[in-house]
């Protein structure tokens, strides 16, 4: 069986979902005739036809607020924005309306909508296309903030999503689409929200990540191998709700905590983890938990892009540090 | 130089300001079955708003928009949906709630800050009340494609204000629809303030309907104050809607005549009179008028109305003022389909309050 | 296979003529490498090509006329060519034919071998630097949480003196002597001079306590200073014209010291029936408190069980004490001659606050000129 790509994986898991059930809607700008910008929606035109597949007018709010009302109806749309720097017109259907309409009616209507967006820097693309704010969802109850880093788990991750009653951001790390395959059957099986992946066991630090960060991050810890030094990398994977279990679990053993994402530092996801950690776990710590992110910048162009992305080389130095405490 | 479009934008009324049916007239005109039902539902909705404003102005109620003056759009409207059609309404839709299952006292819970107000009936498909102005367009198309998608014979009817249609999201709605032509019918509830802001000066349109004709869909104005247009146009609006999946734009014309909301003084900038002018073409009287004229409504009907009215004004008070308060833990409760456990401590430290004051 | 539609040449024009190829079917060619020259309405173009790979199919011939979007040219494109259809809108992809490797896949969590030590952060750091195995410390916080106290105990009771837990108070003379010792340690400046006294002359009949009090009478005319009382923090010290000596009795129970008060009035005789007399109310333990309070000066006889010299501690608020160790016969340098004699050993401690080394000098010596049957 064929070894795929993250974008593939996705496009493997919509074709699977929609032929299992008619109920999933497809649309976003450009996704049917041109297959998406990414082609991550290739094909499914051909297969399930101009109804299911929407080629919708330019307007982001519109796609926005006609995913919720397709969703209100019992449809799952999955809605493609077509860079997560072009999502925040709709972030009044998204915050106002998607996130809370089965909180205001009590149960009577939900909305089990995926908002799909390529997201994060790394591709050289012109400015708004590098946009890490995940944070900004992360905030906002009644949302669920999902974000791959693999094809394995964009294919399990995308139907989960799909199959959600409520609605899911899902951030695809662009950078990651085509970096490299895996094998990825297509079996239709979910992989669980809400839980992080534990990716490689160490007793020495945890190192929490996720999105194209986990590239790095796995790296860095065949790196710090060579060192002397077993690092366990987790991929939180679902960053709203957090599985706090699973973190704790490896921090209590590992006594040390290096967080690193691409958003920004202030506010930015890493930001509540150590909040929590603190809370949680002060007393099992050897040293303080410490974050890896990108700085508290706009995403600078493409010149200067590659020193914003935390390098391998910053992760290895946090963690350098946090072994001085012993 | 040659033109190569010209627009047309019709208006209709039936029944004009001094109660005259004109020539040609939709059969509801003649049905004196009908008329005096939206007759007598005009005079309930008013006196239920009236009831509100009182209510608010007690403290027994939060801000409350009021609907006063526009009861004729609101009674047609709803009128003309069929049971099977989706309705999304925005904020002063009392007079087509009411048709839709919706009881007073659910509209007083919303506005009285209980969100059990949004639940409405569990059968109803309807969306709740829209805040986030001209944002609910946007659902309709979502829900016309939804219908259209199941080839079902159904129609949905968005209604909003003058300033929505300011709103981005509105002319992304009415687009869209006219682009993939679904059974959209959106109603323009013009009467004539958004706030403080007239009419005049939210756009140089002479009317909203032709703002159907940018999104290549028919638009129309119709005579708010003359519930036969309302109930006419409507009903023939929401039928082509139905059976040809074709989308409308229907601009009813009344007049504010209340406030905004209880919390807005328009004495700061409404002109002085225009209240009093414009009420001359206000609804119930001229249909009242119309109706003893048919010979169907007298003194000894109104004042047994009024007297009825009243007993169901009271009833709904009653049940709202009646309505214990929600579980501190509602907060959680509908969040998601199931909780995640990462928020099971916070529902927790909820209960514990919970426990604490309520013994 | 990809087929290339003539693009428009030149703003608007509908078609252009074929003038040459400059390539032929079957031809490989590189991406920008001229394909044909164009006759267009305004001008004679060279179309460049968009791929690299191979020419499959030329849609015309020399001279033909061919329409804006038509057909054109099909290629066969290279492997790894980037194809158009891989498309990103904007920016450019890293394309790797790497593997995605990851290994094994845990949902959730790994769970922990061994209980892991909570410790406060203050905790850690205390014993870090005290280079201290955080998993010896005994944890009192709540759900076995070491704190820094803890980390603090642990350094105390390594270096701790035992707790004396068994054992019953002290009470009696022996808690007051625990008492009045502990009190001169605090106030006190002690200084004590030792030296020998040749008793070989002196009455054998007379017990060497009486001796030492007459000495000590005669020492105090030399050196009143020693017989005073001094307070430490009004700097006040009170000379006696009297000289109330205390004896320090040993007993089973403890020490006892009897005030013999005036000791300057009495003759030997006296004193010894005096000294008899209290000794005998000590063990009768008839003494009354007031018999043993108001000495001026101390006199302790050790000499009888054991021990030359000492260091006797002063009895606030008096100001010197004498002692007298164990007597013997010794040989001793005399006029260029080995003789033996019999040495009495002292030990004067003197407060050096309120004494100066020359009067605790000059009252030895003195002490020493009696009982040698000398004059000072």
């Amino acid at each position: 069986m064929a070894e795929i790509t993250l974008v593939e994986a996705i496009t493997q898991a919509l074709a699977h979902e929609m032929q299992k059930d008619t109920d999933v809607i497809v649309l976003g700008e450009d996704v049917a005739k041109d297959g998406g910008v990414f082609r991550a929606t290739v094909g499914l035109l051909d297969k399930f036809g101009p109804e299911r597949v929407l080629d919708t007018p330019l307007a982001e709010s519109m796609i926005g607020g006609l995913a919720v009302g397709m969703a209100v109806q019992g449809l799952k749309p999955v809605a493609e924005f077509q860079f997560m720097g072009f999502i925040y017109p709709a972030i009044d259907q998204i915050i106002n309306h998607a996130a809370r309409i089965r909180n205001r009616t009590r149960g009577r209507l939900s909305c089990p909508v995926v908002f799909r967006t390529p997201y994060g820097a790394g591709i050289h693309a012109p400015e708004h296309h590098s946009e890490s704010t995940e944070a900004l969802f992360a905030h906002v109850p009644g949302l669920r903030v999902v974000i791959p880093s693999s094809p394995a788990r964009a294919y399990g991750l995308l139907l989960a999503a799909i199959r959600d009653p409520d609605p899911v951001i899902f951030l695809e790390p662009s950078r990651l689409y085509r970096f490299a395959k895996q094998e990825v059957k297509d079996n239709g099986q979910a992989l669980p929200l809400d839980t992080c992946f534990t990716l490689r066991t160490g007793d020495d630090v945890t190192l929490v990540t996720w999105g194209a960060m986990v590239k790095e991050t796995l790296s860095a810890c065949d790196r710090l191998i060579e060192a002397g030094i077993q690092a366990e990398v987790i991929d939180v994977a679902t960053i709203k709700p957090l599985d706090m279990e699973t973190i704790l679990l490896s921090v209590e053993k590992t006594g040390r905590c290096v967080i690193i994402h691409e958003a920004p530092l202030t506010g930015g996801v890493g930001a509540e983890i150590a909040a929590q950690i603190a809370e949680k776990a002060l007393f099992l710590l050897k040293a303080p938990p410490v974050r890896v992110t990108g700085f508290d910048t706009i995403v600078p162009y493409s010149r200067l892009e590659k020193y914003y992305i935390p390098s391998e080389k910053r992760i290895i130095d946090a963690v350098h540090r946090t072994m001085e405490f012993t | 130089m040659k033109i190569i479009e010209r627009f047309e934008i019709p208006y209709y009324q039936f029944l004009n300001e001094n109660s005259q049916i004109a020539d040609e007239f939709p059969l509801i005109a003649e049905n004196k079955q009908v008329l005096p039902v939206l007759y007598q539902l005009m005079v309930l909705v008013r006196m239920l708003d009236a009831k509100a404003i009182a209510l608010q102005r007690t403290g027994k109620l939060g801000t409350y928009p009021s609907t006063r003056g526009q009861e004729a759009v609101f009674v047609g409207i709803g009128h003309a949906l069929a049971k099977k059609d989706v309705y999304i309404p925005y904020y002063r839709d009392v007079g087509s709630l009411l048709q839709r299952g919706v009881t007073f006292s659910q509209i007083l819970q919303y506005w009285g800050g209980d969100e059990r107000g949004n639940f409405f009936n569990p059968e109803s498909e309807d969306f709740p009340h829209s805040v986030p102005v001209g944002s609910q367009p946007l659902h309709a198309v979502g829900v016309g494609y939804a219908i259209k998608y199941r080839h079902q014979q159904r129609a949905v009817m968005v209604t909003c204000g003058d300033g929505a249609t300011s709103q981005g999201d509105f002319y992304e709605a009415l687009n869209v629809a006219g682009a993939w032509q679904l059974p959209v019918v959106f109603v323009v509830c013009n009467n004539q303030w958004a706030i403080s802001v007239s009419r005049q000066v939210q756009t140089a349109a002479h009317t909203l309907a032709q703002k159907a004709i940018a999104a290549g869909i028919v638009g129309e104005q119709i005579d708010g104050n003359d519930i036969i247009a309302v109930q006419h146009r409507t009903a023939e609006a929401l039928k082509v809607a139905r059976e040809n999946y074709q989308p409308r734009l229907l601009e009813m014309v009344c007049y504010r005549q209340h406030d905004h909301t209880t919390a807005d003084d328009a004495s700061r900038y409404e002109p002085k009179d225009l209240r009093e002018v414009e009420w001359k073409k206000e609804p119930i009287a001229r249909l009242r008028v119309y109706l003893e004229k048919l010979g169907i409504w007298n003194e000894a009907k109104e004042a047994a109305l009024l007297a009825d009215c009243a007993k169901k004004v009271d009833q709904e008070v009653k049940d709202y003022f009646d309505l214990k308060a929600q579980s501190l833990v509602s907060m959680f409760d509908y969040l998601y389909a199931t909780l995640p456990s990462a928020y099971a401590e916070q529902r927790d430290i909820l209960k514990q309050m919970e426990m604490v004051d309520h013994g | 296979m990809k087929i290339f539609h003539l693009p428009d040449l030149g703003e608007g024009l509908a078609e252009a003529e074929i003038r040459d190829w400059y390539v032929k079917e079957g031809d490989r060619v590189a991406v920008d490498q001229p394909l044909a020259s164009m006759e267009t309405a305004k001008a004679v173009v060279d179309v460049p090509s968009p791929y690299t790979g191979k020419i499959i199919k030329l849609y015309g011939k020399v001279n033909d006329v061919i329409q804006t979007g038509s057909p054109f040219i099909s290629f066969e494109l290279d492997e790894g060519t980037i194809e158009q259809s891989k498309g990103s809108v904007v920016g450019s992809l890293e394309e790797s034919s790497k593997k995605w490797d990851e290994g094994d896949v845990i949902i959730g969590a790994v769970k922990t071998k061994s209980p892991a030590i909570k410790a406060m952060p203050a905790a850690r750091v205390l014993a870090q630097q005290m280079k201290i195995d955080l998993s010896i410390v005994n944890p009192t916080g709540p759900q076995g949480l070491i704190t820094p106290d803890d980390v603090k105990r642990y350094i105390d009771q390594s270096t701790r003196i035992p707790v004396v837990d068994q054992g019953e108070s002290l009470h009696g003379v022996r808690r007051v002597m625990a008492n009045i010792m502990m009190q001169s340690h605090q106030e006190i400046v002690p200084v004590t001079i030792i030296d020998d006294a040749d008793t070989t002359t002196l009455s054998k009949q007379v017990n060497i306590t009486i001796h030492l009090l007459k000495a000590i009478v005669a020492a105090v005319k030399i050196a009143p200073s020693l017989n005073a009382w001094f307070d430490g923090k009004t700097l006040k010290r009170q000379l006696f014209d009297h000289v109330d000596i205390g004896l320090a009795v040993d007993t089973a129970e403890g020490l006892f010291v009897p005030v013999i008060k005036q000791v300057e009035k009495y003759s030997v005789e006296e004193l010894r029936k005096k000294v008899d007399v209290y000794k005998r109310s000590v063990q009768d333990r008839t003494i009354t408190a007031s018999d043993m309070q108001g000495a001026t000066f101390t006199l302790s006889n050790f000499g009888m069980i054991a021990g030359r010299y000492a260091t006797p501690i002063i009895v606030p608020p008096m100001v010197a004490i004498l002692g007298c160790g164990r007597s013997r016969d010794a040989v001793v340098a005399m006029d260029g001659k080995m003789i033996i004699r019999h040495i009495v050993p002292l030990s004067l401690t003197f407060d050096h606050r309120a004494v100066t080394g020359g009067e605790a000098a000059r009252f030895l010596g003195a002490i020493i000129a009696y009982l040698q049957g000398t004059t000072y």
